[in-house]
């Protein structure tokens, strides 16, 4: 019993020791601000940001930015991961598919989607199409890139196992090449869910009426510094809570993985 | 897994069932780019016997196997197997095990979801039901070999190929393959073809052995000995001594090198376990 309380009592420290270094960054963050020597222009005590926080919470407009913004990047990596997925398939599976395809994409893989900005305005406005189509491009590539060569590095010696034990067409791709191709699939996924807030975060400042983006822009105006720092603390919750989900689908799909067993 | 010691050979070779199939080579050659790997090779195998072919790295021996799965294509000559596709299951060097899919579900690959029971089966018959559950990175390698054996008798197989199956396994673990290999052979009465760099493994387990030199066949001898074998025995010894000479012998390829006329010192009947 005593020695079951202080296994426990271990493991409970070893879950806060990560915290333990922001905590006391915190805390001495917020002394600063407390005595003056950190003026509120530059960086709001954490109690007043947990404040705004709150302010913004109650009155619903928190939650109306975050689903904006959520919808957007999700929408945005449906498409862009989703197109992705399927032409790395593709480009992976079919040698002529690649000669056709892969020497474009690479070389428009190499302009960083957010110089295409001023082009992207020009062509659909500074409306929701840009911001998705900004999206969309960005977490394209990690996708395309990882299932590609996710396919390719199947093991050769599996897939002829496939044939000579009968397995043909959609089987072989069931059975052998679509998990094979799986852990580097997922490095895609999680690559591009967290470009997909560095994305959304330029395209929301740039120019938007709502979004997580659109309420800092606006209280960076009214020299709201505490709603800035909501905002950004808002990115960073959202994009570990993507990291999230990424590793939850690598722990169910790759649980065969040796590298992915959760003991 | 292992022979009990009353059994005896006779009886063993009575009750066996032969459902294996027959294997037909007529000139026979593989050509990769400027190198001929194989040449001219003739070759009958009767149903359900067991052949060996052994030879150095690099003279064809793996590439004759190859052909046979259907792996490769054949440049000339006609190859005949009295069966279909189906009826052939290799087995790799490696064991070639997926490693997302659980043991049971390796075993069953390609196999219809009401043939389960019989790969619960056959894996119990190689001593890993108890194992079905788990994934193949948590086994060690001479468990990996038993449930890619397991997996291709699970198809009933008329002719089994076996690529160096136990190559890479210790000594010990090695010899508990090979007298699981020939027990269900014994049961299921399947041609087997075993291509080996273990002149040792090769008499211990086949009716005959091949000895493949330069993409042909320099040596074709019938190892008559009875089963199960002393690896200990005078019988056995001769002839693992006369095969591992000729493997060493440098060409030229003596005329009379495709022959049957063995003398053996003697046979043993005496019952081994390890």
């Amino acid at each position: 019993m005593s020695n079951r309380t202080f296994t426990s009592l271990s493991q409970l420290r070893q879950k806060l020791l990560p915290w333990s270094l922001p905590i006391t960054l915190l805390v001495l963050w917020q002394v600063a601000a407390q005595t003056g020597w950190l003026s509120s222009r530059v960086l709001p005590a954490p109690l007043d940001v947990l404040k705004a926080f709150w302010t913004l919470a109650v009155s619903g407009e928190l939650w109306r930015h975050v689903l904006v913004s959520a919808q957007r990047a999700l929408s945005g990596f449906a498409i862009g991961g989703g197109l992705g997925l399927l032409l790395g398939l593709a480009t992976g599976s079919w040698k002529r598919v690649e000669t056709l395809l892969d020497t474009t994409v690479q070389m428009i893989r190499n302009i960083p989607p957010l110089a295409l900005i001023p082009l992207v305005i020009l062509w659909f406005g500074i409306d929701e199409t840009a911001k998705l189509f900004l999206v969309s491009l960005g977490v394209f590539f990690p996708v395309y890139i990882n299932t590609f060569h996710g396919i390719r590095s199947v093991d050769a010696g599996l897939i002829e196992m496939g044939r000579a034990y009968g397995l043909r067409g959609w089987a072989l791709y069931r059975d052998i090449i679509l998990p094979g191709a799986l852990p580097s699939i997922l490095v895609g996924v999680r690559f591009s869910l967290g470009f997909m807030w560095v994305i959304l975060i330029v395209a929301e400042t740039i120019s938007a009426q709502e979004g997580i983006g659109y309420m800092t822009m606006n209280a960076r105006e009214f020299l709201m510094t505490d709603v800035v720092l909501v905002g950004i603390l808002l990115y960073a919750l959202l994009g570990k809570l993507a990291d999230l989900l990424a590793r939850t689908l690598e722990r169910v799909w790759l649980q065969w993985h040796p590298n992915y067993q959760s003991r | 897994m292992y022979f009990s010691p009353e059994e005896n050979s006779e009886v063993r070779a009575a009750e066996r069932v032969i459902n294996g199939a027959a294997v037909t080579l007529r000139g026979v050659g593989k050509t990769f780019g400027e190198r001929r790997v194989l040449k001219g090779i003739d070759l009958d195998i009767r149903p359900g016997e067991f052949v060996a072919i052994v030879g150095r790295s690099g003279c064809g021996k793996s590439t004759l196997l190859r052909l046979l799965a259907g792996l490769d294509a054949a440049s000339e000559g006609a190859l005949k197997i009295d069966g279909s596709a189906d009826d052939v299951r290799i087995m790799f060097q490696d064991a070639r095990l997926l490693p997302w899919k659980r043991v049971i579900d390796n075993v069953s690959l390609g196999l219809a979801p009401a043939f389960r029971r019989r790969a619960r089966e056959v894996l119990a018959r190689v001593g890993l039901a108890d194992r079905e559950r788990d994934w193949p990175a948590q086994l060690s390698g001479g468990q990996r070999q038993r449930i890619a054996l397991s997996r291709a008798l699970v198809h009933s197989p008329r002719l089994l190929l076996l690529d160096e199956p136990l190559g890479a396994l210790d000594a010990l673990t090695r010899i508990e393959m090979q007298q699981l290999i020939e027990s269900l052979w014994q049961e299921q009465g399947f041609t087997a073809i075993l291509v080996t760099h273990d002149v040792q493994e090769a008499v211990a387990l086949a009716d005959r052995v091949l000895l493949i030199e330069d993409g042909a066949v320099a040596l074709d001898l019938d190892i008559r000995l009875a089963r199960p074998r002393e690896r200990a025995s005078t019988g056995f010894s001769a002839y693992e001594a006369r095969i591992l000479q000729r493997v060493l012998e440098a060409p030229p390829i003596e005329p009379s090198a495709t022959s049957h006329d063995v003398r053996t010192s003697g046979i043993a009947h005496i019952s081994f376990a390890i």
